[in-house]
């Protein structure tokens, strides 16, 4: 039987002189799913990423690929892994080609991966140009190729959507999705792009200056907050009055409208208490959290919006 | 010893179209050329003409001495510095070392490359002292080159100066390697030969690894047996070093 997380982590622990750092860690990313790693700059999502891949030495805790313990002198587990991490590591005077070869021997793989992954990122045409006259958006593109050459079970991914422009996200999305649902691939896609994540992944986890603060599906992070009600009304002052004694909780005010999270009476409750005072209830809707509020939430720290 | 031969033909893809391929025939180039150039516009008076293996073996060893002394120091330093330079540039070495290939693996694939692109710049400049003795032969006979070249002077002497030479190139791939800085690796060469120029006419030319291989040429060459098994000890020791230190560091 296979085992049930690509990636798995207990207690990994890595800190800086900085402060910087994870702390105690305890990832678990199931196998097949696409998991978005958020987190505001500096919250610990490049750093978990360099502990999976045995590129730092952890303070504490271990790592383990489908099961696979992965360390300094454990790196059998790696030959499952595919990874981009930041910013593309090429070199500007070879070939795209050329760059996919170097690896390609390093691994002792086929020479028909490189004509596969070339038209994966839709670089078949590039191939032969050197990588320094290739624009941020091919080299991000190269990099990905690099990424899937060796034929991965799991795709980590840092901040892979840096330098495209929003037709290659959208084809990044694209083919993010079809790796996953047509070959069983676990992808692992750090952001601090909330609307990237919220596209593409089925799970996440968001970490919050090293502290893993969630982890779960989407659905479960949604249903961690309540919908608002915000209630639009011709006397604001009175109406407040009224819902706090309905409700034991002031709502918010902005000019006429009121926005708060029923607990105790049903949207119509509310509006037909509203009335019978004499209130007359312009507008009443009944709003889902976004997902940025959600992370401000959990994180006290602005994320990214990109609706790129 | 099967990832190694595949890192080793991965280095090979590296180096395509790089300066420091190139390096491998200029630098012996320059040297030969140099001293063809010197020996061209040298008036000699009424020195009356050597024998023709005479006057091989001068030229031979005055372009041998020039390579020794001067290029193969400053030639070294440079190769080390641009091979670890592929890595250090882009920040290769995230990527690299997170590949299923043991860490030492590259250690091991970069300093044989440095080693064998060393190895040829010493055929070229066989080659070239060839080429170069019978081009001056024909130009300027007053020197006196004449018949075959000094084949057995120029492969004795090509491979115990290339061996003594395995103690730079250790102790250069291992700077190269430790820090990024391409500053770094090239001023620490050139500072090293500059006191080797000093160090080399003194008394511990024998224990200073970019003055040893002086030991071998010239009137006061040594016995090079023990100059070979000194500089191959260096050689292993900073060889060790280098490999415990990459092993040791964190590339991200």
């Amino acid at each position: 039987m296979p085992p049930p997380h690509a990636i798995e982590t207990f207690a990994l622990t890595r800190r800086f002189p900085s402060g910087h750092g994870v702390q105690p860690l305890d990832l678990a990313v199931p196998a097949g799913c696409l998991y978005g790693f958020l987190g505001p700059n500096g919250a610990g999502k490049t750093t978990t990423i360099r502990l999976l891949l045995s590129l730092l030495r952890p303070d504490a805790g271990e790592v383990r690929l489908f099961g696979e313990p992965v360390g300094p002198g454990r790196r059998a587990a790696l030959r499952h892994v595919g990874a981009l991490v930041e910013a593309p590591s090429l070199y500007p005077h070879l070939s795209g080609r050329d760059n996919l070869e170097v690896t390609r021997r390093l691994l002792s793989l086929h020479k028909t991966r490189l004509d596969e992954v070339l038209a994966l990122v839709d670089l078949t045409a590039e191939a032969h140009r050197t990588v320094r006259e290739y624009s941020l958006g091919m080299r991000q593109r190269l990099a990905l190729a690099l990424a899937l050459l060796p034929d991965p079970r799991l795709l980590i991914l840092d901040e892979p959507s840096n330098g495209l422009d929003p037709a290659g996200i959208q084809d990044l999305r694209v083919l993010l999705r079809r790796l996953v649902a047509e070959r069983g691939l676990t992808v692992f896609l750090s952001s601090h792009l909330l609307a990237e994540i919220e596209l593409v992944a089925t799970h996440v986890g968001v970490l919050h200056q090293g502290r893993l603060l969630f982890a779960g599906t989407l659905d479960e992070l949604r249903r961690r907050s309540q919908p608002k009600l915000r209630i639009t009304c011709d006397d604001a002052g009175r109406a407040a009055g009224l819902l706090a004694a309905f409700e034991d909780a002031p709502p918010d005010r902005q000019n006429q409208t009121l926005i708060l999270v029923p607990r105790r009476s049903s949207p119509a409750e509310l509006n037909r208490r509203l009335v019978e005072a004499g209130i007359a209830v312009h507008e009443l809707v009944t709003t889902a959290p976004s997902l940025e509020s959600l992370f401000f939430d959990l994180t006290g720290a602005p994320l990214e919006v990109n609706h790129g | 010893m099967a990832d190694f031969f595949r890192a080793v033909a991965a280095e090979g893809v590296k180096i395509r179209g790089t300066l420091a391929r190139r390096l491998c025939w200029v630098a012996p180039l320059v040297v030969v050329g140099l001293d063809v150039a010197m020996l061209l516009v040298r008036k000699f008076g009424d020195r009356p003409v050597p024998a023709p293996a005479e006057a091989w073996l001068s030229f031979a060893q005055e372009a041998f001495g020039l390579w020794t002394f001067l290029m193969l120091p400053l030639f070294i330093t440079l190769q080390s510095a641009l091979l670890a330079q592929l890595e250090h540039g882009e920040r290769q070495w995230k990527h690299l070392l997170a590949l299923p290939v043991g860490k030492t693996v590259h250690y091991h694939a970069k300093v044989a490359v440095l080693v064998a692109m060393i190895f040829s710049a010493f055929l070229f400049l066989g080659i070239f002292i060839l080429i170069g003795g019978h081009f001056l032969a024909w130009a300027k006979p007053s020197l006196g080159i004449a018949g075959p070249g000094p084949f057995g002077y120029l492969l004795t002497k090509s491979l115990q100066v290339f061996l003594i030479s395995t103690a730079m190139i250790t102790i250069h791939t291992w700077i190269a390697i430790r820090w990024t800085s391409f500053t770094v690796a090239v001023a620490t060469g050139m500072s090293a030969t500059v006191i080797g120029f000093l160090v080399g006419q003194s008394e511990y030319r024998a224990y200073y690894p970019w003055s040893m291989a002086l030991q071998v040429l010239g009137g006061k060459a040594v016995e090079p047996g023990p100059a070979i098994a000194t500089a191959l000890l260096v050689a292993a020791v900073a060889y060790g070093l280098g490999l415990w230190d990459f092993r040791r560091r964190e590339f991200s």
